[in-house]
């Protein structure tokens, strides 16, 4: 490579230091005692412990739980989510004309909407119908809420795929669930792993409406379980306990980002272009 | 046909009016009425009174300054960051499918996550930044009880964790123009810095326009962020319209306004973005 | 003023267009065509790009609905049959294999679906692969074929389906040219073994010439003239077809009573004295003939002759009048 010499190289590091450096300090708080972090003196060699994680796993309730309920709360919310975006995705990619310029149009809308506008008339919902403190539920509006850029990644990948592929299979006599299911869908394997993937992202993370739908701590998902621990005096200094919950609660989408790498940035960039 | 489009769509379309629009017509509905401790929590219909308090509410307007100055600080920086990082990895060297990797990381991380990773790191005086300066004979920076630094505090967390995403997508941009180019351009002498300026900045701008849109409208709403990283304040000079809306719904208990302020934002929003879209958007790259 | 297209059929037709027409937003790109194709036929669809003559298919596999007029097959009004129902195959220019499977199931699947017995399958499957010389490929992906094997495997896949009427679109326009004129022999035999009608469609004469049986010439939609290639050649009926069908194009002089002569350029001889004068503008030198272009008091005029005829000075070329083409101006109709 030209001109890419020792300039190059400290600007890598740079960047590496800037994206990594948080998370290694995280990584390096959980495992210190108190004192060493206060800084009275430990030695080179002291200081370290994994008395923070046991701290945190042994807490009511023991911080897997919401791992576990956000896992749960991810996966079928994600199931939920391409269960109906790929039939509205196909319908809209196989028409023309102004319905689908309407629908794509709110589509788009919907999808740059900040989603936190929403969350109070979402409340009313789930104390009318009884919602509140249920993790089945709260995957509902998780799924209203990743619909819009699932339809509009899907679509696009939908339109990428030749469409005498379908006409073919029409013309071999198969029905629409099966040109689906046999030539369809195994052709956008990629672009469904990504969209899953954005759609498990997105409800992992999700604050403001956990945060109100949730409020018996065994039932609480990750994000407002960091959010009590924030609030809660116990924590506050000290941050060991602090760091190892973040590590715990980071380290499982860590490891889906870089297995799934490669199909989430095809599949976002895709989608957005085209979208 | 269209029988059959509409019923394919309808479930899925469905769920999003109900989660969508449904919402905005509740709002609307509530904005009118005094729903809060005063009323023993029943709606009591007001008119606009809501709507008279919001236009004279400073803190509502003074909120909606510093979310627009988050969103336009932050988005700004996160699009140059974002465009420099992507033209590093743009480059041919060694190592850089993992530093790709490593660098998208933050993009991952909940946003609970981060900003208590942030409040440790900006901790007066145990935090890493502190100890530091007071490592080297300096006083340490009450970065989260000071106006202008937790405001700084909050632009800083929001750029790392974003500005992965702007790059990603900036990167994709980056790929879809033909190296050939590059070459002509540069067999017709121009320097490098003369080929961003004329050839990938201007090829670059449907990419630049999507990133901007999502950015800007996600930073606009910014929460999650600002309620775990200083919950608003100090007096809440962090507060973004969204914490100042859940403030007057989950602790003010005052539905009613609430309402109001949510759709007094989304109005904001909506004339914001009919301003972007006035913008020349710039031709449509073609792979 | 346009051949029907019965004269050379002698049986029933096994598929028939009545006026068919198609509009899109308001333009007809298929007008008012009718055509008739007897059992084991191999009829042609030439014409230039955008003249419909994929539409023509689209409508008959029932990917599209006409406006207006109707499709029989075998008697049956298939007009507003689904596609599944029809029992037609349609080949692909692309070939529309499905690329996640390996040859053997993209044979075999359409089969499943349709219920076929897996005994059956697998019988039917082996045959025609040992048929057209596939079995070796049974396992590979369509990326790992060449464009010819996978013609090939579409065309089995057609066959497999057993159709009523057979339905190829430009099936070699993704062949390269030596390749073209080597598989053309092999598709014909595998076309006409049948008794199903065929329908091919293609933008180069010289391939439909080699192929069909009958050629209908589409030009705007119109079938400009249905015949045998004979008749296309020897008797065009009107100025588009003469011009498609031949090539080098015809030579078309406009006369002074509002008509258009017409001469093919291999119909041009050297004479001595008695024709006109021209003067050659360029040569091309082909070994077994050659063409020339020249000019003459009635304008420029492609000639192709021996490769060993001498090119002197004080050129002069003629005809023989049974040779000659006569066209209105106005309408482009052979008078």
């Amino acid at each position: 490579m030209k001109r890419f010499g020792r300039g190059g190289a400290a600007l890598v590091v740079l960047l590496l230091l800037w994206s990594l450096g948080p998370m290694l300090w995280q990584l390096y708080t959980s495992l210190r005692t108190p004192e060493a972090l206060l800084g009275d003196g430990a030695g080179p060699g002291g200081g370290w412990t994994l008395a923070n994680y046991v701290q945190v796993l042994h807490g009511a309730p023991p911080f897997w739980r919401y791992l576990l309920n956000s896992t749960v709360v991810g996966a079928i919310s994600t199931l939920l989510t391409l269960l109906l975006a790929i039939p509205c995705a196909y319908a809209l990619s196989r028409r023309g004309g102004l319905l689908r310029l309407v629908v794509s149009g709110g589509l788009l809308a919907a999808a740059v909407f900040p989603y936190v506008l929403l969350f109070l008339a979402l409340l009313q919902v789930a104390r009318q119908f009884g919602l509140a403190n249920n993790l089945l539920a709260l995957c509902l509006p998780y799924a209203g809420l990743s619909l819009p850029l699932a339809v509009l990644l899907l679509q696009a990948a939908f339109a990428e795929l030749p469409v005498e592929l379908e006409e073919n299979a029409l013309l071999e006599g198969f029905t629409l669930m099966q040109r689906l299911r046999w030539i369809l869908l195994p052709l956008m394997g990629p672009a469904v792993v990504s969209t899953g993937l954005l759609v498990f992202l997105f409800s992992w993370n999700e604050f403001p409406i956990a945060l109100t739908w949730l409020s018996r701590s065994e039932l609480l998902t990750l994000a407002p379980a960091m959010a009590r621990i924030a609030g809660s005096s116990v924590f506050t200094v000290p941050y060991g306990a602090f760091a190892a919950a973040t590590v715990l609660g980071s380290l499982p989408l860590l490891a889906l980002l870089l297995l799934f790498q490669r199909q989430i940035v095809a599949g976002l960039t895709q989608g957005a272009i085209k979208g | 046909m269209r029988l059959r489009a509409l019923l394919l769509m309808a479930p899925a379309l469905l769920l999003l009016l109900a989660v969508f629009a449904w919402p905005m017509l509740e709002y609307a509905w509530l904005s009118l009425h005094a729903q809060s401790v005063f009323t023993g929590l029943e709606p009591v219909p007001v008119g606009l009174a809501n709507w008279q308090r919001l236009l004279g509410d400073g803190r509502f307007w003074q909120d909606a300054g510093q979310t627009l100055r988050f969103a336009g600080v932050s988005v700004g920086l996160e699009l140059v960051l974002g465009l420099g990082i992507a033209l590093l990895l743009h480059q041919n060297w060694r190592g850089r499918g993992v530093v790709r990797s490593l660098s998208l990381l933050p993009w991952a991380l909940p946003n609970t996550v981060m900003a208590l990773g942030w409040r440790w790191i900006f901790d007066d005086p145990n935090g890493p930044i502190n100890a530091l300066l007071g490592g080297l004979g300096l006083a340490t920076l009450p970065f989260l009880a000071s106006p202008q630094l937790a405001w700084i505090a909050t632009v800083v967390a929001d750029v790392w964790k974003t500005t992965p995403f702007v790059a990603l997508l900036l990167l994709a941009g980056l790929q879809m123009i033909p190296a050939d180019l590059y070459d002509a351009f540069a067999l017709e002498g121009g320097t490098p810095w003369q080929a961003l300026r004329r050839i990938t900045l201007p090829l670059l701008r449907p990419y630049i326009f999507i990133v901007l849109l999502f950015r800007l409208a996600q930073a606009l709403g910014v929460f999650d962020l600002i309620a775990v990283l200083t919950g608003g304040g100090p007096a809440s000079s962090t507060e973004s319209l969204a914490v100042y809306a859940y403030l007057n719904a989950m602790r003010f208990l005052d539905f009613g306004y609430s309402a109001t302020v949510m759709l007094g934002m989304f109005l904001l929003l909506l004339a914001g973005s009919a301003l972007l879209l006035l913008l020349p958007r710039g031709q449509e790259v073609r792979s | 003023m346009t051949d029907p297209g019965m004269t050379t059929t002698t049986s029933a037709p096994s598929l028939r267009l009545d006026n068919l027409t198609r509009r899109i937003g308001g333009r007809a790109i298929i007008d008012g065509v009718d055509l008739a194709v007897a059992p084991g036929e191999c009829l042609a669809l030439l014409g230039p790009s955008g003249c419909g003559k994929s539409s023509v298919l689209r409508l008959i596999a029932g990917l599209d609905t006409p406006d207006a007029g109707r499709i029989l097959l075998e008697g049956d009004d298939i007009t507003r049959k689904p596609p599944q129902r029809r029992q037609v195959a349609l080949v692909f220019q692309s070939y529309a294999l499905y690329p996640h499977l390996n040859v053997s199931r993209n044979l075999s699947l359409g089969m499943e679906i349709r219920g076929v017995p897996a005994q059956e399958r697998e019988r039917e499957v082996t045959s025609v692969l040992a048929m057209l010389q596939l079995t070796e490929l049974a396992q590979r992906l369509p990326a790992e074929l060449s464009g010819g094997q996978r013609q090939r495997v579409a065309l089995a896949r057609a066959l497999l389906r057993h159709p009523r009427v057979f339905l190829l679109d430009e099936p070699m326009s993704n062949l390269d040219a030596q390749l073209r004129e080597e598989l053309r022999p092999q598709l014909r035999s595998i076309l006409c073994a049948g008794s199903a009608p065929v329908i091919y469609v293609t933008h180069d004469q010289q391939e439909a010439m080699g192929i069909a049986d009958r050629i209908a010439v589409l030009s705007n939609g119109r079938v400009q003239q249905c015949g045998t290639p004979k008749d296309l050649y020897l008797t065009p009926a009107n100025m588009f077809v003469a011009s498609f069908i031949g090539r080098p194009q015809i030579n078309l002089l406009p006369q002074e009573d509002g008509t258009v002569l017409g001469i093919r350029p291999e119909h041009l001889v050297a004479t001595d004295d008695s024709g006109i004068p021209v003067r050659v503008l360029n040569r091309e030198w082909h070994g077994a003939s050659q063409q020339l272009l020249v000019s003459s008091p009635q304008g420029d005029l492609r000639w192709t002759c021996d490769g060993a005829q001498p090119i002197g000075e004080g050129l002069r070329l003629g005809w023989d009048r049974r040779h000659e083409h006569h066209f209105l101006k106005t309408t482009g109709a052979r008078c």
